[in-house]
Parts: C-alpha cells; sequence; structure tokens
C-alpha cells in the first residue's frame, strides 16, 4: 500500500515527518505546478472549483509514481468539499485508475467504528506499536502547530523588519530544513530553533506597515500555488499579513464544534451580520473580516475559488461592512484562468490605496 | 422554493386576515431588477430572488424570505439559500421588515418556531396561529405540483432544482414549448421518493443536498423504468450543486438521452430552441431507426432522386 494525499500549503511537510516516522510507504505528490493544473482540469468537470482540479492533478502525477490508496479529509457540510471524494473516484474509475479512496471525516457523522477502521487502514502497515502512534501523532500535530507559529510570526513581523527580506529567507530556509529532518523529535528541535531566532531578527516598532488580513475560502488561502503566492508578494511589499484561517484551527474546529466550543470569537463578532452557518467557511470569513477590523488592520482580501458558494453569500456581506466601518475589503476570485499580470496589478493598486490612507503619507499631486 | 410551499403560507396567511402581496411572476423587469442589486458571481436563481424582493420592497410591511436549511434530517440545502435573508439585507437598501429566523424542515420543532414567530408578527392571538398552522398544513398536503403528461407519443423527463424547472420565464417556457411540439413532460415530483433511496444507497459516498439527491434519484428512476424518452436537465451556471450531480447523472446514463441547458442572465431563447428542437429531432431518429445508430442521411439521398 503506497499512501499519497493532495497538496494543502506546507501540510506535505508534517506529513510527510509523520509517515516516515510510523514506516508507512507515501509518495508525497511533485509539488503543483502548471502541469498539475493541466492535467487536473483536463479531467475535471468543467463547472467545479479550483481546488478540486489541482486535487486532481496531484492524485493522477502521484499515480504516475506508483501510488495506490489516497488519503482525503472529507466533510459534511453544505459545501462542495464534501462531495470530492465521490467525483474523484469516479473520474478515476473512469480512468482506469483503481484506487482505494480513505475519506477522514468526523467520527460524528460515520459513525466511530467507521472511523478508527479507517484509521486502522491506514496505520495497519505500521511497524511501531500502538501507544507509539498515538504518540507520534500527537508529536506531529504539535509540529504542525508550531510551525504555523513560526509562519505567523514572520508574517506580522514582516512590515517591521529592518533588514529587508530577512523573515522570508528565515521562513524559507526553515521549511527547507524541516524537508530534511528524518525524525519527529528533530523536526521539533528546529522549529523551536527557528521560533527563538525569529524573535531574534531584528525589528522596527516604529514603523507603521500595512496590516492586510487575508481572509475567504481555506484552500486558496493556504495553498500558495492557487492563489499565485499572495503572501509572498505582500510581504515584499513590506505588509504585514494575517492569514485568518489555517489548518491548525481547522483541525480544534473540527475536534471541538461537537461541544460547540469552536471559534467563539469568530462566532461572536459575527453575530451582527451573519447569525447562522452556511457550509464552507463563509460564516468564518465575515467573522474574521469584523475581527481584522478591530484589531486595526488596514484592509483585507477576500480569496475564493470562481463559483464558491458560501463565499458568494460572504462578498455580499463583506461589501457592506466595508461600507459600514469604513474598511476596505477587495475580493479576488480565482480560477484555472486567472492571468497574474492582472492580478498583480490589483494588488499593487490595493496595496497603494492602503497605503494612502495611512495618513503619514503625503499625497503627491 | 415558492413554487412548493406557497400554499401553505398563503392559506396560513389568510386564516390570519393579513394583506398578501405576490410579487410577479418573473419577468424582465424583475430580472433586470435582480441583476442590478445582487452581486455579480451569485447565480440566476439568486439574482431572480433579489429582483422578486426589490419589486414589492416598497408595497408592503414584511416579506417573508424564507432561510430553508433542510428540509429532511442529515440533507442540505444549498449554501446560498442558508444565506438568502443575509444577501438581501445586505444588497437591497430600504427594505421593510423581514423574515431572519433558519427553518429545518426536518425537526417540527423548528418549523413550529418558525411558523408560530411569524405568526406573533401579525396577530397576537395565539389560538389563532395554531388553528390557521394546521390548516395550513393540510392544503399542503393536498397540494400537488407534479407534472406527467399521458397523452404523448415522447415523453422527457425534466429534471433540475424545482424553481428551474417551474418558473418558466427562467427556462423560457419550456413546458409549453416541448407541449407545442406534441412531447409529454415529466417532472421528479411524479415519482415517488422512496424510490430515490435505493439509489442514493448505491452512491460511494451519500450526497448530503437534497437537490442532488432529488434529481439524481429521478434521473436513475427514469433510466431503469424507461418512463420517458430523454432526460432534459435544466441548470443555472455557476451552481455548485449542479455541478457535482451532473457528473453524477454523466457517469450513469450511458446512451441514453441526455441534454444539460445551462442559463444564465445572458442565454438567448433562440439557441435553447435549437438545442431543445435538435434533441427532439434526435429521439425521434432514434425511435424511428429502433435503435441502430445509422445517420437517416442516406435515405433522403435517393429518394430525391427518383427521376433518374
Amino acid at each position: 500500500m503506497v499512501i499519497t494525499f493532495p497538496h494543502f500549503g506546507s501540510t506535505y511537510i508534517p506529513i510527510k515527518i509523520l509517515f516516515d516516522e510510523l514506516g508507512i510507504e507515501y509518495i508525497v505528490p511533485p509539488l503543483n505546478s502548471n502541469d498539475t493544473l493541466e492535467i487536473g482540469t483536463l479531467y475535471s468537470p468543467e463547472e467545479m472549483c479550483l481546488p478540486f482540479k489541482i486535487m486532481m492533478g496531484n492524485y493522477i502525477q502521484s499515480i504516475e509514481e506508483g501510488a495506490d490508496t489516497i488519503v482525503l479529509v472529507g466533510s459534511n457540510g453544505p459545501c462542495r468539499f464534501g462531495e470530492y471524494c465521490e467525483l474523484q473516484k469516479n473520474i478515476l474509475d473512469n480512468l482506469g485508475y483503481h484506487l482505494d479512496f480513505i475519506v477522514l471525516e468526523s467520527p460524528q457523522v460515520i459513525g466511530k467504528e467507521e472511523f478508527k477502521s479507517k484509521v486502522y487502514k491506514i496505520v495497519r502497515h505500521s511497524s511501531r506499536s500502538s501507544t507509539d502512534r498515538w504518540r507520534i501523532l500527537g508529536k506531529s500535530i504539535t509540529v504542525v502547530r508550531l510551525m504555523e507559529q513560526v509562519e505567523n510570526k514572520v508574517l506580522l513581523r514582516n512590515g517591521y523588519e529592518v533588514n529587508k527580506g530577512e523573515h522570508k529567507r528565515i521562513l524559507y530556509q526553515c521549511k527547507n530544513e524541516l524537508l530534511k529532518t528524518g525524525s519527529i523529535d528533530k523536526a521539533l528541535s528546529v522549529l523551536k530553533y527557528y521560533n527563538k531566532r525569529i524573535e531574534k531578527t531584528p525589528v522596527d516598532l516604529k514603523k507603521n506597515p500595512v496590516k492586510i488580513a487575508l481572509l475567504g475560502e481555506i484552500y486558496t488561502i493556504i495553498e500558495p500555488f492557487s492563489n499565485f503566492n499572495i503572501v509572498d508578494k505582500l510581504m515584499d511589499f513590506g505588509a504585514s499579513v494575517k492569514k485568518g484561517l489555517s489548518v491548525t484551527w481547522w483541525l480544534t474546529d473540527a475536534f471541538l464544534r461537537p461541544l460547540k466550543l469552536n471559534s467563539i470569537n469568530i462566532r461572536k463578532a459575527s453575530m451582527a451580520y451573519m447569525p447562522y452557518y452556511i457550509g464552507g467557511h463563509g460564516r468564518e470569513c465575515v467573522g474574521e473580516a469584523l475581527l481584522a477590523n478591530k484589531e486595526k488592520f488596514d484592509g483585507a482580501i477576500q480569496l475564493f475559488p470562481m463559483g464558491c458558494m458560501p463565499e458568494i453569500v460572504a462578498k455580499v456581506i463583506l461589501q457592506k461592512i466595508s461600507k459600514d466601518r469604513d474598511f476596505p475589503i477587495m475580493t479576488l476570485i480565482l480560477d484555472e484562468m486567472t492571468g497574474e499580470a492582472g492580478y498583480n496589478t490589483r494588488i499593487e493598486a490595493f496595496f497603494d490605496l492602503l497605503e494612502r490612507r495611512q495618513e503619514n503619507v503625503l499625497f503627491r499631486c | 422554493m415558492y413554487y412548493r410551499y406557497h400554499p401553505f403560507l398563503k392559506a396560513f396567511l389568510k386564516e390570519l386576515d393579513a394583506k398578501i402581496i405576490f410579487s410577479e411572476k418573473t419577468n424582465k423587469r424583475i430580472l433586470d431588477l435582480g441583476v442590478k442589486y445582487c452581486v455579480d458571481e451569485a447565480c440566476l436563481p439568486i439574482k431572480i430572488f433579489h429582483g422578486h424582493v426589490a419589486s414589492i420592497k416598497n408595497q408592503c410591511d414584511l416579506i417573508i424570505v424564507p432561510r430553508i436549511i433542510k428540509e429532511k434530517g442529515g440533507e442540505f440545502i444549498c449554501p446560498k439559500f442558508c444565506g438568502l435573508p443575509e444577501m438581501i439585507i445586505n444588497s437591497i437598501p430600504h427594505l421593510p421588515a423581514i423574515t431572519r429566523k433558519p427553518i429545518s424542515m426536518d425537526q417540527k420543532k423548528s418549523l413550529d418556531r418558525w411558523v408560530i414567530g411569524l405568526g406573533k408578527s401579525i396577530t397576537n392571538n395565539k389560538e389563532k396561529i395554531m388553528k390557521a398552522y394546521s390548516k395550513a398544513i393540510r392544503v399542503q398536503e393536498s397540494y400537488n405540483i407534479s407534472i406527467n403528461d399521458k397523452n404523448y407519443s415522447f415523453k422527457i423527463a425534466l429534471a433540475g432544482h424545482p424553481y428551474c424547472v417551474h418558473d418558466s420565464f427562467f427556462n423560457m417556457n419550456i413546458i409549453k414549448k416541448l407541449n407545442n411540439m406534441g412531447v409529454g413532460v415529466v417532472t421528479e415530483e411524479a415519482v415517488k421518493k422512496d424510490s430515490f433511496e435505493n439509489e442514493i444507497n448505491n452512491l460511494y459516498k451519500k450526497p448530503f443536498w437534497e437537490f442532488t439527491r432529488n434529481s439524481y434519484g429521478f434521473c436513475m428512476n427514469i433510466l431503469k423504468t424507461h418512463n420517458a424518452n430523454g432526460i432534459i436537465y435544466i441548470s443555472s451556471f455557476g451552481c455548485g450543486i449542479d455541478s457535482v450531480s451532473i457528473e453524477l447523472i454523466k457517469n450513469q446514463v450511458g446512451d441514453f438521452p441526455f441534454l444539460i441547458l445551462k442559463i444564465d442572465e445572458h442565454t438567448g431563447e433562440a439557441g435553447v430552441d435549437t438545442r431543445i428542437e435538435a434533441f427532439i429531432n434526435m429521439l425521434e431518429e432514434r425511435r424511428d431507426l429502433l435503435g441502430n445508430h445509422i445517420s437517416p442521411f442516406r435515405e433522403h439521398l435517393y429518394t430525391h432522386q427518383d427521376f433518374i
């Protein structure tokens, strides 16, 4: 059994470490590229959203390298994501690839037993004992958490940095080193080292950088290929960036949902504009926008793939928020036809606008 | 959804002596209003809904915007429906009061709460509300919008969301057009729902959208019983649910005639006509040739050259 999984930002790093440690055979699909997208678009239904197409590309590329089992997380919300597995399985079957699909869904929906059996299916080839497995799983979640901590720190501190580009370079160094480590304990120590190193990087707190929050659909926020690496672009402009949603958030949200303790701050914030869940992360998007406004961010960018249903609803409300609170929000819609030049222009223009809104910038004309 | 549930609301409100204003049947003016107020990315039905609200906003005190979350346990309907009141409030200016409570039709409690809440905003007489409620349920139960024509030699199954199939402006009066061509129509409401469940259970993962379940179940039923000669699926451009359900159906149809009509506000009527006509022609040829797929072109080749 050779496991593969779709790319989702840099989550492939902790997953790789996890499987290494468990001794399970796996293939990391080649990093997303235009080839991936092209393959994915060729075999996907035309009206499907961008994440679906990129994932299809990931599968086929790793099947070509020998994978025979796909692990995917599922959802049962009214968003399309929950239907991915059915369609992708059909498409792959029609192409003549008969693979195992293991869809991990929240245990409430499919029942505890089924969840257990699915997890067992993944780990049965592991040579480790079951207590070891739990320990490793726990550690790999810590890796994810720390990795995000490092990234979030870098993104926020980026605007204040003294030596331009330093933070970004450290982030990439950190990721590279993580990929090279073979064991989970080493990975943890690497992350701890970088966590400290970032705090020692010189910053100038007197600066007043443009602060931008990224909102919207979780895949397009986290996967840099789908959003033309918007985070790097904003970092190059010298902005401080905050990503609304993250993998850690998603995990805690999924686990705490049965207890209704999930993302209380977001729910509270979105109360005035959207008191009910509408599926996907529409409500979170609205909540994050309001939070960003409260935290004195200069503006927000909403990202979603073309045709995303919950985000369309959110967009309407964001426009209203933008008007009510004098808070600039730009919406960028992504699909496989999006051109990079036009996209860059829009980001630059938005950035300029935010800069001009700050009082310390003089109008030149 | 108006097409499926309006008798309930009508009966309920009538019992409460409220004056009801229905928006006109969908027309060009309503569509224009909808396009004006709605976000660009939304689908045509949502735009039309905006248009309806905008067209009556100055004439009434309360607009009922139902927020239907689900009709049965474990099923949802489209996310845009769940956020419909928010979309309306935030994109149309100068609105009267509108209803915002969610309805989950699978739970009696939730429906009760919604209906009673609605009643209270009109009158304070609780007894009257309950009486009207039970009467409205009876009216709804006896109501049937299904279409199942019998006297035609051809029959076509019209699949798609109820508002796409039943709104004659949206689908450019397709039912009448088909009838004029001598083709009967059968809709998903004419098939018993129990048969849908069996079909859905055959899937790898159960879909959680009510629309997908209905359309998929209905099309599979038609494929099995051959109750119709072909299927026309009416869909709106950019519909996330249909992008899934159409794929699921396509996977199963094989060589059964299946036509997808994607409709948005730019769709021209002539183009739709041509496609329907071509589809019907194809069905006729299929019947005449009893299943052999030879092009009928050669037949006509020699009939014209009799004089040689």
